[in-house]
């Protein structure tokens, strides 16, 4: 039976995917009874689950009675949409790029009528959407699913902030993240006016909803970091930086606040589309350390290879490190570790703007490192990739030290000390926790240059304070200057 | 479904199995084009021979299902894996699938089994993996 969701002329020789024939069979079996008079009997399973198919394929197929559909889908629903949201999900997840054009604008409005009816899990759907725009992809498309979702968040604004607040924090994220790309390239017309919607909406969050840009936590400051060279988002800075009751938010006082809260690993997912997904997690569980040459060929000329995105390898590390932590079972294995794949993905890139934001986006969790909020497994990669690159690659180990103390002096000079302690927490509990047995492998190694490591014998030396981090900052750097050896006293 | 080490010559079209792309070689002829392609599951790798359009379809990368498919020989004597007349190939997914190249079922000399008119076996191996694509370190 021919699917009229999937582009068969543009996959040919693609199998049929069970998911979309489940959809056209349920479709074809109803298809009697999605006309009116529509009959008034409650439908239990597996005949509802049945009807919501087929009601959600004419949706997307029928175009021209797509209206008349979402009256019988509103006529039937029992469960709070659950099923149906469900189903869109999977759709958006497994078949969107398949799906032909019209069907993607079907989708838009089915997103939107989900909104409108406070749907149980429109939250997931619209993440669903969120993850299909591609980093630094200008084509049509990409851009069409940019404008479609910046107007979906500026269309129902007032819903999403009663029913799901959260989701602006999300579209937030997206939209700071995608506008560092959008910004970069501007000459275009068409990116312009994306670009100035995009812009709308995240000040709009940032001006309104506030204590929903502080949900995100510190990874929204190495976002707008790449927009302070745009003038609304300068703005933004001076008052965070300078003015932070400007924001008129109880208990914000100061950026540090933000550095403290570690960002959920969900927003992370937000920049990586399922299919990257898939193929970043099963190179890291399944394919063997000297195995992986070919892999990393195939996922570098599908992701890596179009012009001007070489940006997603930020957000390729930034997941790595927060939202894939093998178990002991994986890590003790052959499988190749995450350092491994985060120094081939460094060595990928060719700009250096690009290589910079890569190796924050590494230690990015070390600057505030806080045993009681922070995971070690964030900061774990970041070492392993210094001290494992000595033998071969010394130039590595090299340049990601001398970048992690580059941001420790320059990160925020006014909030250095906070900076200090973060990374040396960071340093201090890789060793206690095990994960190295020694930083011998770096102090005591010839082919580093001799400054590197006194900076880093200076820095480990500050390590022992971090068993009193309860202590207010002033009281903890003063007594740190006071005595040397406090942690061994206490 | 066989795996790749299973695999035996013979003159039906009686092959179902799965498959990940690893290596494409260079297109050939004009009015119907050939391609040889490098193929692996987790237990071998084998010389699957793509015909016309499959040649510009099927990418490295790619994970193939084959059905009803055929391993025997081509025109000039190497032993292949292919579609075939009565065969299909169709794609199921992208790069999620473990491969080891070597044995390379191709590069093995199979000889009538002498026990088993119509059989083949194997008699010594050519080359523990395939020396038209040579593995990646």
């Amino acid at each position: 039976m021919a699917s009229k969701l999937i582009n068969k002329a543009a996959n040919t020789y693609e199998a049929d995917n069970p998911f979309a024939t489940s959809l056209s069979e349920a479709f074809h079996l109803l298809e009697p009874q999605l006309r009116p008079p529509f009959p008034l009997t409650i439908r239990k399973p597996p005949e509802y689950l049945d009807i919501n198919r087929a009601i959600l394929y004419a949706i997307l197929t029928d175009t021209h009675l797509a209206k008349l559909h979402f009256k019988h889908l509103h006529a039937i629903v029992t469960d709070g949409y659950c099923f149906f949201t469900s189903l869109v999900t999977r759709v958006v997840n497994e078949l969107y790029t398949k799906v032909f054009d019209t069907v993607k604008i079907q989708l838009i409005w089915v997103c939107l009528e989900m909104i409108d009816v406070s749907a149980v899990g429109v939250d997931g759907l619209l993440v669903a959407l969120l993850r299909q725009i591609r980093g630094g992809d200008f084509s049509d498309a990409n851009l069409w699913l940019c404008l479609e979702l910046v107007g979906v968040f500026m269309g129902r604004w007032d819903c999403l902030v009663e029913e799901e607040p959260l989701m602006l924090s999300s579209g937030l994220y997206v939209f700071l993240r995608l506008l560092a790309d959008h910004c970069r390239l501007s000459l275009d017309s068409k990116v312009e006016i994306l670009k100035r919607k995009e812009i709308e909406f995240c000040v709009r969050v940032f001006k309104e909803q506030f204590h929903l840009c502080l949900k995100i936590g510190r990874d929204l400051v190495r976002l707008l970091q790449d927009l302070v060279h745009v003038p609304e988002f300068r703005d933004l800075w001076k008052d965070l930086l300078l003015q932070p009751a400007n924001f008129r938010t109880s208990g914000f006082s100061d950026i540090s606040q933000l550095y403290q809260v570690r960002t959920s690993s969900r927003y992370f997912l937000l920049r990586i589309t399922p299919e990257m997904e898939s193929q970043l997690r099963f190179l890291l569980t399944s394919v063997e350390l000297g195995s992986q040459s070919r892999y990393q060929i195939w996922f570098g000329r599908k992701f890596l290879n179009v012009q001007d995105n070489e940006s997603l390898v930020i957000d390729i590390v930034r997941f790595i490190c927060c939202a894939h932590h093998p178990c002991n079972q994986i890590i003790l294995s052959n499988v190749i570790p995450r350092w491994a794949v985060i120094g081939w993905l460094i060595k990928c890139c060719t700009k250096n703007h690009v290589e910079a934001n890569v190796k924050l986006a590494l230690f990015f969790d070390w600057l505030f490192f806080n045993e009681e909020v922070d995971n070690i497994m964030n900061i774990e990669p970041g070492i392993l990739l210094m001290i494992n690159s000595i033998p071969k690659y010394i130039e590595m180990t090299h340049s990601l030290l001398e970048f992690l103390f580059l941001l420790v002096d320059q990160y925020d000079i006014e909030r250095k000390d906070l900076i200090v302690r973060g990374v040396s927490s960071a340093f201090d509990v890789l060793k206690r926790k095990g994960v190295v047995q020694s930083f011998d492998a770096l102090i005591g190694c010839e082919m580093l240059s001799p400054f590197l490591k006194e900076r880093l014998v200076k820095l480990l030396s500050c390590t022992n304070v971090s068993a009193v981090s309860h202590l207010q900052p002033a009281d903890l750097l003063s007594q740190r200057l006071q005595s040397p050896t406090l942690g061994a006293r206490i | 479904m066989l795996s790749l080490k299973e695999i035996v010559p013979s003159a039906q079209n009686n092959i179902n199995t799965q498959f990940i792309v690893l290596d494409k070689g260079r297109i050939q002829g004009s009015q119907n084009k050939i391609c040889l392609a490098l193929v692996a599951d987790e237990t071998a790798s084998v010389h699957f021979q793509l015909w016309n359009e499959e040649c510009d379809v099927f990418q490295p990368g790619d994970i193939l299902r084959l059905s009803n498919g055929i391993f025997s020989y081509d025109r000039s004597k190497n032993m292949v894996l292919r579609a075939g007349h009565r065969g299909k190939v169709e794609k199921t997914g992208e790069f999620t699938m473990v491969f080891v190249e070597s044995p390379n079922m191709s590069e093995i000399l199979w000889v009538p089994d002498p026990n088993n008119s119509g059989k083949y076996i194997q008699e010594s191996v050519i080359s523990p993996h395939s020396r038209i694509f040579p593995p990646m370190i």
